[in-house]
This record gives structure tokens, sequence and C-alpha cells, in this order.
């Protein structure tokens, strides 16, 4: 123990001993290692917030079906169990899918006719951008629903549902809660999100039957085997989507998704990901090759010290961690210098782009976990580009070594 | 620190540390037949019949350069492997011979270094000390290795060898003969059974020569270190009380190898 103990502080006193060369090797390591990590940052930066503006945008995941069709709940149970799809929910009848909301405060009351669309748990809509309804009478607004009434979130509304039977205007209310309301770019209409059972009963009311449920009167019980004309679906990723369409579309079910844009920006993530590996190859090829070359040449021409070492008894064994040793420092410091000189970067680049951007995205970004793993495999590979020379240390004689002046 | 693993203890030497070689000696050394080959142009061989070094003594290997000087200290030192051994038995301390044969044989050589880094000292010709390390870690490198505390026997060592005020010095800023000092203080630090030492003075002045030879002496006498020094100058040594080892040279008529042979 103790004989490994000089060895690595005899190791990093020659490294300090011989500041000049251990500088220049740190700087050769950053000067590789800074431009890498600065074009994988940008590449990262530009990609991910190219991707939560297009990729993972839950509008860009959104899978609708044109015109209407007839699914039974048994069709949509199936699809929600595919592996590529994230969430699907039956969508009623269009035209009986909608409701009269009503706001009274201190000055006016105002109202606004609504499309109904059903959410539940997991809507990747609602679950970015809002809350979803936790009861029947939940319900969740649009912004441009909710800048019209004036409603704010926690504030009770009124829902108006109405029909004609046999020429007799009738009409039902409900009290429901806002819970959330949706940013703009979520949705642009004026919409409403309401759990299943309240579009179902409303369409069901429209119908002239009555719902338990709500407690709404009317011409006894809907059929049980209903059907549903269309339905929301969303993907679990983009690569999904072509996947999900691709297999309606055998089943006759033609639907509308936003499939090229996602292939436009898929076919850019991919070529900035061949040319980032073409360039990071070449420069790692490189710069082990130069590592591995530096090293053994110390150990070279350092033999005789190493020699010396092995005849006052320190064993191979140890040795051997005297070059592993100064690679394994010229890595951490390297490293430690070129995220240096990519933060200098990082903030110069996000400050010159800063006017295009929205908060929270930018355009060279890279997380801990990358910088972690750029350090390890630094790390790594110096350690691999010591091990020839490591070897040598093994096959050094002191007996041919020690007497050379 | 376990320096002989039992199956490397030579029963044969703990039978002949029995033997008798006179007045209570005991030996360090016990060498049969050993020879090295240095292949080549010009074929070299060392040959070692018989050599047996006590406790305590001081033996003056002399020989022009080139006689093979080297190549005995080295095989003594066990760094170097002879091609041939029939005995090579190193007694460490008393009643712990360790057969160095069987352990090259075995290639165990993590025990050679842990018994050289605890019973052996080398000094070379010129210092061969480590640049990038101060004068007092150079002097105390074998010590640190060891685990040992090093203060006051590296304090103790540099102020019989004059070179008390270098100990925060880099050898480099010192003179050949203030380097060959630090050698010596190095060879010492650890209370080493042997202190090997190759021509520790050829490259010194004569006055500084013979004050560094003396301290030398003196200090192993004071310790009671085995010496064993290669010298081309029997003249400067003998009377410092040392045994004279010759090396007999002859060029074989068939190969034209010189076969150097020890006698002594």
């Amino acid at each position: 123990m103790s004989g490994l103990k000089t060895i690595v502080l005899l190791s990093l006193r020659d490294y300090s001993h011989e500041r000049l060369l251990s500088a220049c090797a740190i700087m050769g390591l950053a000067a590789v290692l800074a431009p890498l990590l600065v074009l994988f940052g940008v590449k990262s930066g530009i990609i991910n917030t190219m991707a939560d503006r297009l990729i993972k945008d839950p509008r860009n995941l959104e899978i609708t079906p044109i015109g209407s069709g007839r699914f039974s709940r048994e069709w949509i149970s199936q699809q929600a169990d595919l592996p590529e799809v994230e969430f699907i929910i039956p969508q009623t009848r269009s035209i009986a899918a909608s409701m009269i909301l009503g706001y009274q405060n201190a000055a006016k009351k105002r109202t606004l006719a609504v499309d109904l669309i059903p959410t539940a748990k997991g809507d990747p809509l609602l679950e970015k951008w809002g809350r979803v309804p936790a009861e029947n009478s939940d319900i969740t607004l649009s912004a441009s629903a909710a800048r019209k009434l004036n409603v704010t979130t926690g504030e009770i509304i009124s829902g108006l549902v109405g029909r004609r039977v046999g020429g007799k205007k009738e009409q039902v209310t409900i009290n429901l809660r806002v819970v959330s309301i949706l940013p703009v770019e979520a949705f642009m209409r004026d919409a409403a999100f309401v759990r299943l059972p309240l579009l179902e009963a409303t369409e069901d009311y429209r119908d002239g039957f009555g719902s338990i449920t709500f407690s709404w009167p009317g011409n006894g019980q809907p059929p049980r085997n209903r059907s549903y004309p269309s339905f929301r679906l969303y993907a679990r990723t983009i690569y999904d989507v072509v996947i999900v369409r691709d297999r309606l579309l055998n089943q006759g079910i033609e639907v509308y998704t936003k499939a090229e844009e996602i292939e436009v920006v898929q076919n850019l993530d991919r070529s900035f990901t061949i040319i980032f590996k073409l360039i990071s190859i070449v420069a790692v090829v490189g710069y082990f090759a130069s590592m591995a070359s530096n090293i053994l040449a110390n150990v070279n021409r350092k033999s005789r010290h190493l020699g010396v070492t092995s005849l006052i008894g320190f064993s191979t064994k140890n040795i051997i961690w005297f070059p592993i040793v100064q690679s394994i420092t010229t890595s951490a410091l390297g490293t430690a210098l070129a995220v240096g000189l990519y933060f200098i970067s990082e903030v110069t680049i996000n400050h010159m782009f800063g006017r295009y951007l929205a908060e929270s995205e930018y355009v060279c970004r890279l997380s801990p976990v990358h910088l972690m793993i750029a350090f390890l495999l630094t790390l790594g590979l110096s350690i691999v580009a010591s091990g020839y020379a490591a070897f040598r240390v093994t096959r050094i004689e002191p007996s041919k070594v020690i007497r050379d002046v | 620190m376990p320096v002989t693993h039992s199956s490397l203890v030579d029963p044969q030497a703990d039978a002949d540390s029995k033997v008798d070689y006179g007045s209570g000696a005991e030996p360090v050394y016990e060498l049969l037949e050993v020879s090295k080959h240095w292949k080549g142009e010009h074929g070299f061989v060392l040959k070692v019949p018989q050599l047996i070094i006590l406790r305590g003594e001081k033996v003056a290997l002399v020989g022009y350069s080139g006689c093979g000087k080297s190549t005995l200290l080295d095989t003594l030192a066990m760094v170097l492997r002879p091609d041939r051994v029939n005995r090579f038995t190193f007694f460490a301390a008393q009643e712990r011979p360790l057969d160095v044969a069987n352990a090259w044989k075995r290639k165990h050589m993590d025990i050679l270094a842990r018994t050289r880094m605890r019973f052996v000292g080398y000094v070379l010709q010129t210092g061969g000390l480590l640049p990038f390390l101060s004068v007092y870690d150079n002097i105390a490198l074998s010590r640190y290795g060891l685990g040992l505390p090093e203060k006051n026997a590296v304090d103790a060592l540099a102020a019989k060898l004059g070179i008390e005020r270098h100990l925060k010095k880099l050898p480099g800023q010192l003179s050949v003969g203030e380097r060959q000092r630090v050698a010596i203080a190095r060879a010492m630090a650890h209370s080493p059974s042997v202190v090997i030492a190759d021509e520790p003075t050829a490259s010194l002045d004569p006055i500084n020569a013979e004050e560094i030879m003396k301290l030398f002496i003196q200090i192993a006498d004071e310790n009671g270190v085995t010496l064993i020094v290669a010298t081309h100058e029997w003249e400067r040594v003998k009377t410092l009380g040392f045994r004279r080892i010759k090396f007999n040279l002859e060029q074989e008529k068939t190969d034209g190898n010189v076969h150097a042979t020890v006698v002594g």
C-alpha cells in the first residue's frame, strides 16, 4: 500500500516538476475537447429546442381521423393497449359535443358556445399545459374561451345543454369548476376539456335520453353498445406516429398527422448526429494517437528514473501506475479546462441568439450528465492510451537503464 | 511484512546456515554456479563458481570496466536474472534465508522487490537521484515505500554526510560530490542489511572521493551493514578493510566470447 501511494506521489511530483510539458498536454486535450463540446452543445441545444418545439410537442403526436367512423369501446381499448399509443379517448358526435358556458361576475353575464373535447388522466396535451379534470364537473378551458368568458382558474361557471323534444325546447344546466386554463399555443379554438361521462351525457341528452349521473330527465337510458364517430389519439413518440398512422390506414381509417413536419426534424437530427459522430471519431482517433505517443515517449524518456524506483524496490505492479496517474491527471485537468472554455462559448452563443429564443430554450446546451460523460470518456480513453506505456514499464530492466547518464 | 515466502525458504540453505564460516560468522549471500551470458558481437559470459559474503563484511569487486562488476552487483541486488543458477540464497536477516533462484524461476518478482526495498541499498556511480524530488524526499524514498517514519533517519544521515542545508533543494542544484552524498544517504536510510555500490566515487576528484568513501565506510560500520563495492582502483580501498574479489578474464578460442570468472 505504501508502495503504491509513494508511486502515485512520485508521479504527481514529476508531473508538477515538468509543469511546462504537463501544461502543453493539458492544453492539447482541451484544444480537442473544447470544440467537440461546443459542437455537441450546439447540436443538443438546437435539436432539443426544435424537439421541444416540434418533436416532443403533443400537438405533433396527435392523430385524428378524417371524417367520421364507427369505433366501438372495445376497439378503442385495444388501441390503448398498443405500445406505440400513449393516449386514446373516444370522441362523441361533433354536433352534439358542444355546450353554452356562462359566467356571471359583478358587472355582467357572459356566455359562450364552446366545443367539448374529451379528456382523461394521461392526456399529453393537458398533462403538459394544464390540469386534467378529476371530477365530472371539472373543466379545463382553452385560452380564448377563458378570455371571452373573463374567467380564471378555480371559479365556478355554468354549462347549458339544450334540446328540442317534439317541437318543445328543453335545457339542463350544470355547475362546472375551472381547474385550469391552457395557454394560447396549446389550443386555438374556443373549447372546453371535460371528462367523457359529461360528453356522453350531453350527447344522450340531445338524443332525448336522460342521465342518471347528472340527474337529467329524459326518455329512458341510452343503448349500451355505444359507438363513437371519432377519437383523439397521441402516439408515444414521434417515431411512433408513422407506425400508428400506417396501421390505421391499413384498417381503412384515414387520419390526419404531422408526420411530414416530424420527418424533416428527424432527418435534421439524424444528419446532425452523423456529422457529429464523424467529427468526434476523427478528433478522438487523432487525440488518442497523440496522447498514446506522448505517454510512451515520456516513459521512454524517464526509463532511467523508473529503473531507479525499481532498483530501490518498488514493485512493477506499482510502478505501472506512474504513467497512468499522469495520464489521469492530464485528462482531469484537460477536461476541466475544456469545460471552462466550453462554458465561455456557451454563454456567448446563447447571448448572440438570445432574441430568437423563448425562455428555457437554448442554441447551445450541455447537461451536467453530458459533461460527466465527456469526462469519463476522456478518462477511459487516457487510461487505454497509457496502457501500452504501462506495459513498457513492466519491460524496463533496471540493469539496462540505471547507468545511462 | 512477510519477506520470505514459505515455499521460497531454501531448506538446503537452512541446513547450510549451521555450517561454520569461522568465528560465528553468518552468510548474507551464498551463490553457487551462477552465470550470465550477454550475447552479441562481443559476447561476454560472467561465471560465479562460488561466492559467499558474510554479514558485516566489506567486499570490493575489483576489475577494469567491462569485466562484469556491474553485472555481478545487479545480480546481487536481484534486479538482473542470471541464465544459470545452482544456488542463490539471500539471508535477508538472521534465520530468514530467501531462495532467490527459486523466486526467479517462479517469477515472484514482487517478493524480490520487497526484499530489495527492505534489506538492500544501492549507490550508483552517478547519483541516480530522482530530479523531481527534493534531496529530503530522495533520501526518504525507501522509507516512504516501506511506510516507515522518515524524519529522524533522514536528519541523522544528512548530518553525518554534511548535507543538512541541501535537504530542500532539488538534486539538479547540487554538485556531483553532494549528489553522491545524497545517494549514499538514500541507500542507508532504511537501515538495510546490505549496501551495494557501483564505483561510488569514480566520478569525483581524489580529495572528495577519499572523504566520501571514508564517510560511507564509517556509516556502514556503525550500522553493521554488509558493504559490496565495485571499483577499478584497488589501491584506493585496500587500506580500508575490504576483502578483494577479482575477475579472471579469458577469451574462448571457439566462439570468441570473453569469459569472466569471479575469484575470491
